[in-house]
């Protein structure tokens, strides 16, 4: 499902600096697997997962999910593979405070136009699944840590997608909730998701879901 | 020199085009000359980058021109009040030395940027953006073109004076008097119209037959039948008087402003039927050709008859 | 369709004009101020020209006056017989008039003579003439002048003074009305006897001749044949006329266009500077879409749809401000730069004069600016490194 070749990255500090965030990584990830990326910050997980979204580009090497070879992709093709492939789960929820539950939970329909049926329909599947239906219309910054979470997670499965990404989903949260978020994933798997989880919590250390854990440390795997 | 505050604000939108399109050109030559899909250096990834800003400054002096172009008409019938002798666009255009090629000119670029915006939307929906060089490639000598334009702009606003007389339509567009377009009053009605009806047939035929190739050509040859024929034959129908030839006039009110219809329909069947032709990829368009190209014939053929049941005679 | 507009992203395009209160504020009344200056202008430019355009086609065809040291002077009452004999000449009559300081007021009046029996050389004197009493020093006064004289409590006559200082007492008999108020509105209409007398004038003297021509194809001939007859005059048409007024006013609002393009060039700027600022959360804002999968090309519309927000209600706005600021409040202040000589008459109301060449020019003097100055900020924004809402 996903692969990754050598793939090198460095960031541009400036004009004769840069640094080295990834270096050689070889990855293949199984279509249904959950995987665990642990590490601590500066690591380079995040990196990756932010290759697998298309979402930068690897300097050399190659990301292929599916058959698409992903780093090679112009920014319209990278963004509707996003769209229609990926979903986000990011540490701080990253939701817009301003909109409500569900303006920011239909928001990466907002460019494709659909039409109002369509989206109603996408929007209740995932206002049900996890149960946020009755705070639909309520603005984001009225709602709790927990609720936050289950938008931005409602947000990421909008349009079904294969794969979830996890980027320190759980650091922001209290013990209780970050326990939720482990049924949220199981279920997720139930449905034959592909889960990649960036993180340095404990908590997701020898869990039951969780089938292969990767050790990340400046840029290599261990 | 005319300072009315039309010619101000097209000369400060021209400012615009010039200082924004000069911004795209360089773009566009570091992309023409460094631009490689393969690379995944930085170089390549600013590159990219800056291919979106290109795209949307030509973007933007496109969608602000074919108002403006609309609005520079209306504005040459304007100052046509000012100018001794002039009595609509026609005369202002007469008044200067190269008024009549900053028109075609004018026409020319619309072209031109409409077409680059389709190879550019070409280029945007396939993976590889194989067409990426070849249209920076292109925008750099169209940017030259525009640059010409907006010169020939200022020259000919800068070049107007009020005192002094100018013909009026009615002597520029006849058979008797010496300037350049006379000469194409010499052309027979009859050839004219069998051409024009003709060309417009043949377009039909290949539009059943979809050969792009022909379909293509037949629309560029139509472009210029059109406007001739618009100026010899079909205006006076409009004007309903023998001797007025004027491609200005109706787009005036008392004509109900039908010039800027028969010009848009005009263009958009053209230019849809040229891009069949010579762009690569583009299937659809053979109907959106066909439709406003009908429309342009149908409408003038009406005026025609119309005249006809209505004095009984022919002009 | 990705061609369509895309409603969706003009909610979220008001929205986030709204997230961002006061920048929006900020630059939307900016713009407006703008808009409704040089609209303002545009309008009272307009309505005088309108005003003046009247006045014009009032006018007979052709002015003759004398010239002496390159100064108009006095012509001989004679010159209307040889001007009568020429072919197509309708008709000339000798006008009687010049403008009276008035120093109490500090306004000038326009004093215009006409004679009971005469042919009269504008449609409103015939009207005058037949209500004007003749036998006794007497006037007709337009309004402005009328209430000026009220301020001074001359109610019944006005004293004038001649220039050998005696006075001149003349009755003020009613009020004179015309087409426009712009053309009736400074004068006062006595006998040309009157007038004479007041600016000390010898009775085989007028001011200038004005001819009337009945075919307008031979105004031009006629013109030159007059000014061969007489090289020491000064020969203007009607035509003349509306071309150097068009011109007046052109150049006038071309100067004031000029200074305003300055403005215009230093809201670019603010604009630019404004646009360009991006806070840590816009920053973040723009990455968490392109993280949910909106393209550089969406996030570029997104902020376009801003722009045509901001600057299409600018435009409403201040257009609208301008209608009511001109018409409803006759544009205090503004109005004095554009009728120059205001000072020194009396003030008029101004005719509504609207039209589409205006609104459109009024467009592209602001809208394609403001867009354009928004292109290379939203640029940047939209190519943001979007990686960075996740590390």
């Amino acid at each position: 499902m996903i692969r990754l070749v050598d793939v090198v990255k460095k960031y541009e500090v400036n004009q004769s600096q840069s640094v080295v965030a990834l270096d050689g990584i070889n990855l293949e990830i199984k279509k249904g697997e959950v995987v665990v990326l642990r590490g601590s910050s500066g690591s380079g997980k995040s990196t990756i997962l932010s290759l697998i979204a298309a979402l930068s580009k690897p300097t050399s090497g190659e990301v292929v999910v599916g058959d698409e070879r992903i780093s090679k992709l112009p920014d319209s093709f990278a963004s509707d593979f996003r769209r229609n492939t990926i979903g986000f789960v990011f540490q701080k929820y990253n939701l817009i405070h301003t909109l409500s539950v569900e303006e920011n939970i239909i928001l990466p329909l907002v460019p494709i136009n659909l039409d109002a049926k369509e989206i109603k329909v996408k929007l209740e599947r995932v206002l049900g699944m996890f149960h946020i239906a009755h705070k639909a219309k309520q603005l984001v910054k009225n709602l709790s840590g927990g609720e936050q979470q289950r938008v931005a997670i409602a947000r990421a499965n909008i349009n079904n997608p294969q794969i979830i990404l996890a980027d320190e989903p759980t650091a922001n949260l209290d013990a209780k909730l970050s326990l939720s978020f482990v049924e949220i994933v199981k279920e997720l798997k139930a449905e034959g998701k592909t889960i990649v989880i960036a993180t340095h919590d404990p908590l997701f250390f020898g869990l039951d879901v969780v089938d292969r854990e990767i050790e990340i440390s400046q840029g290599k795997l261990l | 020199m005319l300072l009315t505050p039309e010619v101000l604000a097209i000369l400060v939108l021209n400012l615009l085009f010039g200082l924004f399109g000069a911004v795209a050109f360089l773009l566009s030559l570091k992309i023409f000359l460094k631009w490689d899909a393969d690379a995944t250096t930085p170089l390549q990834y600013t590159l990219e980058k800056q291919s979106f800003l290109a795209a949307t400054i030509i973007k933007y002096i496109f969608s602000v021109k074919v108002p403006l172009f609309a609005f520079f008409v209306f504005t040459l019938d304007k100052i046509s009040g000012v100018i001794t002798g002039a009595m609509c666009a026609a005369g202002v255009v007469d008044a200067t030395q190269s008024g009549m090629y900053l028109i075609a000119l004018k026409i020319i670029n619309l072209y031109l940027f409409a077409s680059w915006l389709k190879l550019h939307s070409i280029d945007m929906s396939d993976k590889n953006q194989p067409y990426t060089k070849l249209k920076f490639g292109l925008f750099l000598l169209f940017f030259l073109s525009l640059l010409l334009e907006l010169v020939l702009d200022f020259r000919m606003f800068g070049g107007i004076e009020i005192d002094k007389m100018v013909s009026c339509c009615g002597s520029i567009y006849s058979s008797s008097s010496t300037s350049a377009l006379s000469t194409l009053f010499k052309i027979d009605n009859a050839l004219l119209l069998s051409l024009f009806y003709g060309n417009y047939f043949l377009i039909l035929l290949f539009f059943f037959l979809k050969k792009k190739y022909l379909f293509g050509m037949l629309n560029t040859l139509f472009l210029p039948l059109s406007l001739v024929s618009l100026i010899l034959f079909f205006g006076t129908y409009i004007y309903e008087l023998p001797s007025h030839h004027c491609p200005f006039c109706f787009l005036q009110a008392d004509y109900y402003y039908v010039g800027y219809f028969i010009y848009l329909s005009l263009f958009l069947g053209t230019f849809h039927g040229m891009m069949i032709g010579f762009m690569p990829k583009v299937e659809n368009g053979y109907k959106i050709s066909l439709l406003f190209n009908s429309l342009y014939v149908i409408l003038l053929t009406l005026y025609v008859l119309f005249y006809y049941f209505k004095n009984g005679v022919l002009l | 369709m990705r061609s369509r507009i895309n409603l969706y992203i003009v909610e979220y395009a008001i929205n986030s004009l709204l997230r961002q209160k006061y920048k929006t504020l900020f630059i939307g009344l900016v713009l407006t101020l703008l808009i409704f200056l040089l609209s303002s202008v545009f309008f009272i430019t307009n309505s005088m020209k309108h005003e003046l355009q009247a006045t014009v086609d009032a006018l007979p065809e052709i002015t003759v006056q004398k010239i002496k040291a390159g100064r108009h002077d006095e012509i001989d009452v004679d010159v209307i017989d040889a001007i009568l004999e020429l072919n197509g000449v309708e008709s000339a009559v000798a006008r009687v008039w010049g403008y009276y300081y008035f120093q109490n007021a500090g306004v000038n009046f326009t004093l215009v003579g006409i004679d009971e029996y005469e042919e009269q050389y504008k449609k409103s004197f015939v009207a005058a003439a037949s209500k004007l009493d003749f036998t006794k020093p007497s006037m007709l006064v337009g309004e402005g002048v009328k209430r000026v004289m009220d301020a001074n409590y001359y109610k019944e006559y006005f004293n004038f003074i001649k220039p050998d200082g005696s006075l001149k007492r003349v009755d003020i008999g009613g009020v004179f009305k015309a087409e426009t108020e712009l053309e009736s509105n400074d004068i006062i209409l006595m006998s040309k006897e009157s007038v004479r007398e007041i600016f000390d004038m010898k009775e085989n003297k007028a001011t200038d001749i004005v001819v009337r021509v009945a075919n307008f194809n031979e105004v031009a001939t006629i013109a030159s044949k007059i000014k061969l007859l007489y090289p020491d005059t000064r020969v203007i048409t009607k035509d003349d006329l509306k071309i150097s007024y068009q011109n007046i006013f052109d150049y006038k609002s071309g100067i004031f266009l000029a200074l305003f393009t300055t403005a215009l060039f230093a809201f670019f700027i603010i604009i630019y500077d404004r646009a360009s600022g991006l806070s840590s959360e816009q920053k973040r804002e723009i990455g968490i879409l392109k993280a949910i999968g909106w393209r550089v090309d969406d996030v570029l519309r997104e902020k376009f749809y801003e722009g045509f927000v901001v600057s299409l209600l600018a435009y409403v706005v201040g257009i609208t401000l301008a209608l009511a600021f001109v018409y409803i409040f006759h544009a205090p202040f503004l109005r004095e730069i554009f009728s120059g000589y205001s000072q020194l008459k009396t003030s008029f109301a101004l005719p509504f004069v609207l039209d589409m060449q205006t609104l459109a020019l009024l467009f592209f003097l602001t809208v394609p600016l403001y867009i354009a100055a928004i292109i290379i900020p939203s640029w940047r924004s939209a190519t943001l490194e979007a990686d960075e809402v996740i590390r």
